[in-house]
């Protein structure tokens, strides 16, 4: 089938579309490879199908069993950052791959939400193991009128308080921030694990 | 679990085997893979999904992929099967096929209960 003007605009918006959503995770490079074998395929099935009852149905049911572009979008995040994410463990591709579900889901956004605050928590506890040395009067447990009022830095710290806890600040503070970004590291993994199973590709 | 659900699960799971059975007679691209799925299972669902299941096992280094323009009036990606990949295929039918037997098995002793019962 040679395909007129309109089949050819309708063709070209479908890969359009298709670049578009593919465009907001993926690297240029895989998006042009990806769009050029989307592309290669489509030629192909236009060129063995006969114009059946008229072009038109004849490129909508070569589309249609494509599936819609969003949809194949959808099965490449799914496939190239989720279950990169999954398989390799690692810290960025894990960051992403929530990253691109919050973008694209209301589970993703809160999952997102939860895994941001746990790193952050993580990220604070370390710090807090750092600064000590650095700032002994300014960094430990917060203690107002002999009772603990909080756990971090304060600068400069208000008068009728004082830092406690010492030293041993320093291996609870690495205990607690490497606890709970273990356990963030591992819930986002094990989310991405289970949402990648729930999938329907 | 609903029936659907496990259905899914169960297709989606043989895809990957499915796919490199597919290529290890010879090289392929992207369309004769799905017309051969399609001629012997019913796996493919929707056939924009497969391509980023070739990806995968492209990343994988299962599959080897590459560019031949001169042999339609538009490019074509060939996959073929690289020493890793039919590596992982011989694993993967050893594995279904034991995976099947015992099953099979399980089968045929809860029919024999079965009739035992009637």
């Amino acid at each position: 089938m040679q395909l007129s003007e309109a089949g050819e605009s309708r063709v070209q918006g479908y890969l359009f579309v298709l670049e578009r959503s593919l465009n907001t995770f993926l690297p240029r490079e895989v998006v042009r490879d990806a769009v050029r074998e989307i592309e290669s395929h489509l030629r192909e099935r236009v060129l063995t199908a006969t114009a059946s009852p008229n072009e038109r149905d004849a490129v909508e049911r070569i589309l249609g069993e494509l599936g819609p572009p969003l949809r194949v979008a959808q099965a490449y995040s799914a496939e190239r950052t989720i279950d990169e994410a999954v398989a390799t463990g690692r810290l960025v591709p894990i960051v992403r791959a929530v990253g691109h579900l919050a973008s694209t889901t209301i589970v993703g956004f809160f999952a997102a939400l939860a895994v941001l605050v746990g790193y952050l928590t993580a990220f604070a506890f370390v710090a807090i193991a750092v600064l000590k040395p650095i700032f002994p009067d300014n960094v430990g447990i917060r203690y107002a009128a002999g009772f603990p009022v909080g756990l971090g830095a304060q600068f400069p710290l208000p008068p009728g308080e004082h830092m406690g806890g010492g030293y041993a600040i320093i291996p609870f503070a690495l205990a607690c921030g490497l606890g709970i970004f273990i356990g963030t590291h591992r819930g986002a993994r094990g989310f991405l694990s289970w949402w990648r199973n729930r999938r329907v590709s | 679990m609903p029936l659907e659900v496990w259905q899914e699960q169960l297709r989606r799971g043989s895809l990957d085997l499915a796919i490199l059975l597919t290529v290890a007679s010879g090289p392929r691209y992207g369309l004769a893979i799905i017309q051969h799925l399609e001629t012997f299972t019913d796996l493919v669902v929707s056939e924009g999904t497969i391509y980023p299941i070739l990806g995968r096992l492209t990343r994988e280094g299962l599959l080897d992929a590459e560019w031949v323009e001169d042999e339609a009036p538009h490019a074509r990606k060939y996959y073929r099967l690289t020493r890793s990949g039919a590596k992982r295929l011989a694993h993967m039918k050893a594995e279904w096929r034991a995976f099947a037997g015992k099953i099979g098995r399980l089968m045929e002793a809860s029919e024999r209960h079965d009739d035992a019962a009637q």
